[in-house]
């Protein structure tokens, strides 16, 4: 059992949710604390031994061809029918019901959702139904904070690079988790040369490598298994300032550098868990330009 | 309108859906596999997970506009979650009970995961079954947070409730989740003996 008062610390902690502050005092408290010590590492156990153990899907060649047909489908009834998509909802209570709970919701978050409605939300309400989906969608945006991506040709590079690995076959052009394979393989294949390191014991599992093309060089990427997430660790050459780390349409992009060395790790994950694998090449790195 | 001009107005309408399809394709159909995963956890089986994904892939084309952002993934997430409680409400408000599959015992609390069908009885006792036999809204906080790695704040527009209870519910599942954990290993152990 952890100490009462930390508890909810203890597990916002593990989360990667405090911040530097709150994580250093929380540290301070964990080296006085044995219960508290031994509270993170069951936690941890318990963690490892799900991601570890929970199959890791993919959505099936059918369905994903299934959801491309309908979505045409979509496509042409709209452009067959200019009334607009959300009508054929209507008439459903049930969303007239989920428009209202939407709404009420969002009054409750202290920003009414009128001030902010839409053209298109307007018409859902208008027509009494079918702003179900819209309602619920504008209330999720009212209560997450309003992210503004920084628009950068490198990051779309990055992002485009990392969604185009996840397509069948073509997730690395060497796959091996030998670090002594991968690494001879950058050198006759990409114009850098990254610190390759394996961490699967760390839940980090390296697939392999491959070479990408951006900033006018061949990049290398190295691939990471993380329970169900891919993780790609790009590196190029480059100079001046490193963009912020940021969120660019679902994934995380953390960036560090090395050297002339640019990094950028781009994943599905969470952030604390990217940090994590951030931080193990790092102190990897480290390690060897000072043994 | 002149024909010309109608014919100009119909190709910019068209050239405009097709970029927004553009759009839908680069930004959210990448997420299709983390979607299904979610909706595997959700649905009662694999066809009804694959109904339930393409229902939200269908209902987030529509609400696309309303997108803004990063959180691809989060809002993606809370529509599969929606649609899937929207089809319980609809099954219960037609007093329709579907019946349990061959074979399979009948559970009070449906109890769905990846492998509930083809599991061998000394996997039964995996961490994984465990999971899938937490209630759900414990399973859904760890499933989010452990497995698809959100974060709070993304946690809590999912679920649609606050970061508090988003923060006691996690504390309460992991604690649910270890006890019968550790009740399964000192079975095993006694099995053993």
């Amino acid at each position: 059992m952890p100490c009462a008062e930390t508890e909810s610390r203890l597990h916002a902690y593990f989360d990667g949710e405090l911040d530097a502050l709150a994580a250093a005092a929380f540290e301070a408290h964990l080296e006085t604390c044995a219960e508290c010590r031994a509270a993170l590492e069951g936690l941890e156990a318990m963690r490892s031994a799900l991601r570890a153990e929970l199959p890791n899907e993919r959505a099936p060649a059918e369905l994903a061809a299934r959801v491309t047909a309908a979505l045409d489908r979509e496509a042409s009834a709209a452009a067959a029918q200019k009334q607009g998509p959300e009508d054929e909802l209507m008439g459903d209570p049930l969303a007239a019901l989920t428009a209202l709970a939407a709404r009420r919701r969002a009054a409750r978050a202290g920003r009414p959702a009128r001030g902010q409605s839409t053209p298109s939300f307007g018409r859902g309400l208008l027509t009494g139904a079918g702003g179900g989906l819209l309602a619920a969608v504008l209330a999720f945006f009212l209560i997450s904070p309003y992210v503004v991506s920084p628009r950068s040709a490198l990051l779309d590079d990055l992002v485009n690079a990392h969604v185009r690995s996840l397509l069948p076959s073509h997730l690395v052009d060497v796959e091996s988790t030998d670090r002594h394979t991968v690494k001879p393989w950058f050198a006759g294949h990409v114009d850098v040369s990254p610190a390759v390191y394996d961490f699967a014991d760390q839940g980090y599992r390296l697939l392999g490598g491959r070479a990408d093309y951006f900033e006018h060089q061949r990049a290398a990427a190295l691939v990471y298994q993380h329970g169900p997430h891919v993780i790609n660790v790009f590196s190029w050459e480059g100079e001046g300032a490193l963009p912020a780390d940021t969120t660019r349409n679902g994934y995380h992009l953390a960036f560090w550098k090395d050297g002339n060395l640019r990094y950028c790790a781009v994943s599905d994950t969470g952030w604390s868990e990217l940090s994590k694998l951030v931080s193990l090449i790092r102190a990897a790195e480290g390690q060897e330009s000072h043994g | 309108m002149t024909d010309e001009q109608k014919t100009r107005a119909v190709s910019v309408e068209r050239s405009s859906r097709e970029a927004r399809r553009a759009r839908f394709d680069a930004q959210v159909l990448p997420h299709l596999d983390a979607a299904y995963r979610f909706a595997r956890w959700l649905a009662r089986s694999p066809a009804d997970a694959d109904d339930l994904v393409q229902e939200a892939m269908l209902r987030a084309f529509r609400g696309f506009d309303g997108l803004r952002g990063g959180d691809v993934k989060a809002w993606l997430f809370t529509i599969v979650r929606n649609c899937h409680l929207t089809g319980i409400a609809q099954r219960d408000r037609r007093g329709l009970v579907p019946l349990p599959e061959e074979g399979e015992p009948q559970l009070v609390c449906p109890a769905p995961g990846p492998e509930s069908a083809s599991m061998r009885r000394d996997e039964q006792r995996s961490l994984a079954r465990l999971l899938a036999d937490l209630p759900p809204e414990h399973r859904e906080v760890l499933i989010l947070r452990e497995i698809e790695e959100l974060d709070y704040r993304e946690i809590a527009a999912v679920t649609e409730v606050p970061i508090g209870t988003v923060m006691s519910r996690l504390a309460r599942a992991r604690a649910a989740l270890k006890a019968r954990w550790s009740m399964t290993s000192e079975e095993e152990r006694d099995a053993l003996r």
